[in-house]
This record gives C-alpha cells, structure tokens and sequence, in this order.
C-alpha cells in the first residue's frame, strides 16, 4: 500500500511537471532533466546575443543612481537603452527626482511578457515604453491611464496626427511617441543610372509611384540586368505598404476582415515571385542584409543585386548604413543610396510612452511622458545630437559611456522637424544618400501617413498570414487554400473573432 | 515535567519538508491554477475573468490545429526517440564492454554530450542560417552538382521536420549515452564473468543481463524522454517562424500552448486547456510506461 502511494505520488510529481513547466512561463523551475528536449519553455535565448551588443544594457537594468531618501522615485520600462538618454535629461531639469530604468530587451516577446506579469502588481512600473506591434493591445485595455491632459500640449508642437491616433482608442489618448516612423523607399543611384537613366530622386518617384508603375519597373530591372538584378530583397519588403493603406481594418465587430488592399498584395507578391523579381531573401535574414552592400551571391555563385529596400526613417540609421560595407570590407555601397517616398505612403514601427493607470506618481509620470514626447526643446536636443556623453555625465556622473543620442531620429513633432531639417544638410546620413537630406524627404512622406487602422490583433493576424502565403507562392497549395489555412490560424489564436 | 520530544522515526519528514513545502507552492499550486484557468477566459489583459465550462476544450477540438500539434509531436519524438536510445545503446554498450575495453571512453562521452550544452537558440539559428536559401547548403549542394538549383528547405515539410528531429537527436543522445552507461556499469561485473564462463555470446549477455537490470533506468529515460518530448519548443519554435510553419509541419503542442498565450490579448485560459490536455496525455502514457516496464517477478 504504502509502495502504491509513493509509485502514486512520483507519478503526480513527474506529470506536475509537465504542467508547471507550460502553465505560466514564471513557474518553470521545478522541471527536471529531460533527455529527448530542450531545457523548457524558455523563450528567450537568442536575446543574449543581442543584449550584449549594447553594453550599456546590463547597467542600465540597474537603478541609475542610488535612490536617496530625498528623492521621488520614477520607475519606467523600456526595451531599449534609447528613452534613458532622456530619462538623464529629464533628471537634469528635476533634480529631486529619481528615475529608475529598467530595460527589458523584446527579442520573442520577452519585454510583452514581462510587463503583462506585472500588470496589476506592485512591482508595476509607472511608465511603460510600447512598440509599434503592441502599442494598440495596451492602448485598448484597461491598463494605462488617460493621458488626455497633455493633448493641448501635443497640439501646440503639432505633433503629427497619425502618431496620436496610434495611442488613441475610443476617443482616449493613452500614449505618446517622441518619433514619427512615415517609411519610405530606398534605392540604389547606380542601378537606377544603368536601367533608367537617371538616378534623380524626383524622376525615379515618378517613375515608381504607384504599385502598378513599381511592378511594371521591376521588369524593366531584371530585362535590363539580365535576371541578375532583384526589384526587392523580399516579399516581406512591400507588405506594409499594402497593409498600411488599407480600408478597413483587420477586425470590425470582432469579424475578420479581408480588405481589397489584401487581396492586391497577395497578388502583386505572386507576380514578383513568379517573374523573379524578388530575391527570395528572408527579411532580416543573411542574404537580405548581404543584398544591401552587393555581397549576395546566389547557389551557383553568380553575384546578385538588389535594387531597393522599403525602410522607415529608423532603417536608415540602425539597418541600411550599418550593413553598406559587406562584413570583408571589400564591397561598400556608402554614397550610391537615394531616397523617395515611393508608391504607397506607410509608417514602421516607432516607440510610445504610456502611464500605468495604477501609478501613485501619476503627475510626474504624466510630465515625464510630455516632456519625452512633447517638449519642443527635448525633441530637438534628441534629434540634433544635444544629448552628448558629456553633456549626460554632467547631469549622472555613473552614465554609460555610450548613451549618447547621435543625431539623426526623425521626431514627432512637425514644429521641431521644420525648424531642424535644414541641419542635416551635410551630415553623415546625407552623404550615405549621395547628398540628399533624407530628413526632408521623411518630412514630405509624414502628412499622409494614416495609422488609423492599426489595432492590438494586427500583428498577430499579419504573422499568421506569412505561412499561408510562403506555401502558396511556392506554388504548394492554392490561393483558396492559402485563405482557408489562413482564417483556420487566425480562429484558433483569437478564440473572441469571428471568421467568416 | 514532560518532555516534549520528537519521535526519531519523523526526523525524516524534517527533511523532506522543504522540498513537499516548495513542491507543493511551485508544483502543484500551478497545475490546479492551470486546470481552473482552462475553464475561463482569462486573458492577461483583461481584469473580468468569465468561467466558460468546456467552451475551451470544444474549441480545441473545433478545428485541426490541436491534433495536428498532438500528431506533429508523437511524431517528431518518436522519430527522434528511437534512433537517440538504439545508438545511445549501442554506444554506451561498447564502452562498457569488458573485451572491447574501448580507450579513452570519458573523452568520447564528452564530445557526445557537447551539443547538449549549446544553447538551444543558437543551434535553431545556425540550422536556420546553414539551411537558408541563400546558405550554404544549397551554395554546397549546388555547385557539387548535387542539386540542379537552390531550395527551399524550410519551406520543405518533410526537410524542416527532418531538421528538427535530427537537431533533436544530435541534442540529446549524449546525454541518454551518460544514463545508460551510468545503469550498466552499476550492473555487478561478477554477473558477466560468470556468464563468459559460462560461454554467453556479447549479444546473449546485453539480452539476458543487461537489459533485465536496466529496466529502472529504461522507466526513467523513457518517462523523462516522453516529458521532455511532449513539451518540445525551442528548437521549433525558433528554426522557422514560431508558429510551426511550413504548412504547421513542426507546430508542437507547446508551441500551439504559447501561440494562444502571446496572442495580442494573452488568452491564459485557452492557452491552459492545451496545457491540461497536454497533462492527461502525459500522464496516462507515463502511466502506461510505468505499467509496461512494472517489475512483474513482485
């Protein structure tokens, strides 16, 4: 009896395993070895690698100075190092604060993760950093605190609309952010004087200005360079536009929507792939970046090359300009870069404040969040270089040797871009573009950005999208049952839509 | 005065109580935790909690994603189980074997035991960037004329399932190598030598010995294995595109269980019916081995 309790008892330990290991990602410790699997359900490997690229991360987590006893405490979470450069000149104006930063990197959600764990607890923080893909999941629920107060404010530095709309749901702004992301088109000058003849900015806009006009330019591009030249990296590269210039959006009365805009993407990415205008890289993956400085070389070791890359005002400084030298040295494409707004206007990304409802700081979280987002003189020290490492030291001896904030971020209010555009006349950035000021160019595409389709589901509904549409580019199954593997994926994530 | 004393005979329950006390709050806590939740539809971002009965367990049901999870990963572990314990086997066999007296056993064991100390992340990225289309793989393949032109081969069911039950493979029979040999060379020596005297053959002695006294490490790794297997995640989820893509020829049950968890809301109480589902199937197959492998002389 007492040997059939004990066999019991292992068995319930052993199984508990099994759940606690899946049940809630906090509660994994108590799994044993396994020898067929991996450890568990640890998400988060790969962001080792990439959190030590910045070595200003690991200190960062780190409250910035000792908290004295004097001090009020701010606490804010971020995912990047970028906000605390701010966070420090925020400390310089109110020096009886203190601002506690936290940085939590997202790499496969582990920032979303963290921050949902502690909504509703203590360990809350007051001001949450929210990216692009999410934004709208927090923006709709019931967790940040209206920030309407500060619309009067965000209206005198005409901060641009479609970046207020990203942070408003039903009529409750809940969020702000310090950038505009407006996307544009990034193309290579030489290639565009070889089968074009012209590498002028304003006549390739023309000559690419509509979807129809990209596609029939993409023949023209591989007719000319023999099949050895790509119009784009990826099918993943034009997928924004479609989506960001949709009717509907995804979900209307928790019914799935299919949008003509859609149905046209699907389309013109069949036609891509089918006359081989596409590279058939991975975005993000090796050969995408290998095509941005001519080091693409395909199976049967031909060099290949890619003509252009949609990217937001971002791309340019952290993906395009960084990845211009392939990684020998020997091929550099620094200088033979232009760039024009391209056939459909679309945003990418971008970074927003909110404050949790719960705060008990509510008015300093608030004047955090406004003077981050809002403050014409905070946008542009942030956007001209201002924020120096000496400049910051000055304010917190113990900051990083690498917080400073190099100029170049294009930032949401439409007063500081106007007056500040004309400095990045003859900057680094600029010469990367051959002389073109691609600040002015981020200028132009801004105004007719609209984000007011974007909703918590979008990016979870996107991403199941790209399976179905791999496969059926692939010519493995077909359109209808691209849309039916599609819709099945979707119904299982979200059991509240309806999917027709 | 009476002394109040402890009998000797409880002592032991001193000790084992920090383990029960932490068993209790980490382990068991959670499970009845995940099987209330699988009756709601809790989301994470939501404060209103609703119980919904079986709602939950019939949406599973609802479309093919579940079983295709379920059959995805019996699959990809038993392709990946019965290679990993035969040549685990075979090999720990050899090194204990007392006329082959194979040299330089520990330096082997380690370098069989060496791809279970990389990271899991890192190995899912390297396969993903070898079998890329523009990697080398296909650079190799093709320019050997192997291949006519590059493919796609994590738009491959059949290849990318392969991948991740040789990634799995490759993983972890070291680490099955270590147990086993651990069971056999606890197996008393006289027990061979008598049977060598007797003149059993190698493959008599493995039948006859060897395996009979096993049986309690074949319980273990067979139970722990199936554990481990049925919450396969990190190399699937990170070889593709995280959600068992191409064609959800490597959606695990785990990675189906995450998908419903990260979904823009958090759906915890969709994500816990997978988990408890997940629970029964473990627990009556381990049930299963358990009955199977049962000492049947007692």
């Amino acid at each position: 009896m007492k040997k059939k309790l004990m066999f019991l008892f292992s068995i319930l330990i052993i199984a508990s395993m099994v759940l606690s290991a899946c049940s809630t990602p906090t509660a994994a410790p108590t799994a044993a070895a396994k020898p067929t699997d991996a450890p568990k359900a640890e998400v988060k490997p790969t962001e080792a690698p990439k959190a030590e690229v910045k070595p200003t991360e690991a200190p960062a987590a780190a409250p910035t100075a000792a908290p004295a006893a004097d001090k009020t405490v701010l606490k804010v979470w971020s995912f990047t190092n970028e906000i605390k450069t701010m966070a420090i000149a925020f400390e310089g104006l109110h020096p009886e604060v203190d601002v506690q930063y936290t940085m939590i990197p997202m790499t496969n959600g582990e920032y979303q993760t963290k921050v949902k764990a502690a909504l509703k607890t203590d360990d809350a923080p007051d001001v949450i950093a929210l990216e692009a893909s999410f934004v709208k999941s927090y923006v709709e629920s019931d967790f940040l605190a209206d920030l309407g107060s500060l619309l009067p404010a965000a209206e005198a530095a005409k901060i641009y609309p479609f970046v207020i709309d990203v942070g408003t749901a039903d009529g409750v702004t809940k969020a702000f952010s310090y950038q505009a992301t407006p996307g544009a088109l990034f193309y290579r000058r030489s290639l565009a004087k070889e089968y074009f003849g012209t590498d002028d900015p304003a006549k390739i806009q023309e000559l690419l200005s509509d979807m129809d006009k990209f596609t029939a330019a993409a023949a023209v591009v591989k007719e000319k360079s023999g099949g050895k030249t790509f119009m784009v990296a990826s099918n993943g590269d034009f997928q924004n536009l479609f989506f960001a210039n949709r009717e509907q959006p995804w979900i209307v009365d928790d019914t799935l929507v299919v949008d003509p805009m859609v149905v046209k993407y699907v389309e013109i990415a069949k036609t891509f792939r089918d006359n081989g205008y596409e590279a058939r890289a991975n975005q993000w993956g090796e050969g995408w970046f290998a095509g941005m400085n001519d080091s693409l070389v395909d199976a049967s070791g031909t060099s290949q090359k890619i003509f252009s890359y949609f990217l937001p005002t971002w791309g340019l400084p952290y993906v395009l300009a960084p990845n211009a030298k392939s990684k020998d040295g020997s091929k550099d494409t620094t200088g033979d870069w232009a760039v024009i707004t391209g056939p459909l206007p679309y945003q990418w990304g971008g970074t927003w404040l909110g404050v949790m409802k719960d705060s008990k700081q509510m008015d300093l979280a608030k004047e955090f969040v406004r003077f981050c987002t809002i403050d014409e003189t905070n946008l542009k020290n942030w956007a001209t270089g201002v924020y120096t490492n000496e400049y910051l030291k000055k304010i917190d001896p113990t900051t990083p040797d690498d917080q400073k904030q190099a100029a170049g971020d294009f930032v949401s209010s439409q007063n500081v871009v106007s007056a500040i555009v004309s400095t990045f006349d003859n900057s680094d950035l600029s010469k990367f573009l051959g002389g073109q000021n691609s600040y002015g160019g981020f200028a132009a595409a801004a105004p007719s950005v609209n984000a007011k389709l974007m909703t918590g589901a979008d990016d979870a509904i996107q991403r199941a999208l790209n399976d179905p549409i791999a496969q059926y580019l692939d010519g493995k199954i077909t359109i209808d049952e691209m849309w039916a593997n599609w819709k099945a994926s979707v119904r299982n994530e979200f059991p509240d839509i309806t999917v027709p | 005065m009476r002394h109040f004393r402890i009998p000797r005979n409880y002592y032991g329950y001193f000790f084992i109580a920090p383990f029960i006390i932490a068993f209790l709050i980490f382990g068991l806590y959670p499970v009845y935790n995940t099987i209330y939740l699988s009756f709601t539809d809790a989301t994470l971002m939501t404060a209103k909690v609703n119980f919904i009965g079986l709602k939950n367990f019939e949406r599973l049901f609802a479309d093919n994603f579940f079983v295709t999870a379920v059959k995805n990963t019996w699959l990809i572990w038993i392709l990946n189980f019965i290679p990993q314990l035969g040549i685990a086997m075979l090999i720990s066999f050899w090194f204990t074997d007392l006329r082959l007296k194979i040299k330089g056993v520990g330096v082997w064991r380690a370098l069989f035991f060496l791809p279970n100390l990389l990271m899991p992340a890192a190995v899912a990225s390297l396969f993903f960037s070898l079998f890329s289309y523009f990697g080398p793989a296909n650079q190799i393949l093709v320019r050997l004329g192997f291949l006519p032109a590059a493919i796609e081969y994590l738009q491959n069911e059949t290849i990318t399932r392969g991948l991740v039950v040789f990634i799995q493979w490759w993983m972890w029979f070291g680490q099955t190598i270590i147990i086993l040999m651990a069971g056999m060379t606890s197996i008393p020596v006289t027990l061979y030598e008598a049977a060598m005297v007797d003149g059993a053959s190698a493959i008599q002695m493995f039948r006859r010995i060897t395996l009979p006294l096993l049986k309690p490490i074949m319980v273990y790794i067979f139970v722990t294995s199936l554990i481990g297997g049925m919450q396969m995640f990190d190399i699937p989820y990170l070889l593709t595109d995280g959600r068992g893509s191409p064609s959800s020829s490597i959606l695990t049950n785990n990675i189906l269980m995450y998908m419903k968890f990260s979904s823009s809301k958090g759906h915890i109480g969709a994500a816990s019916s997978v988990g408890v589902l997940i629970f029964i199937m473990t627990c009556v197959c381990s049930l299963a081995i358990f009955y199977l492998l049962r000492d049947k002389d007692k």
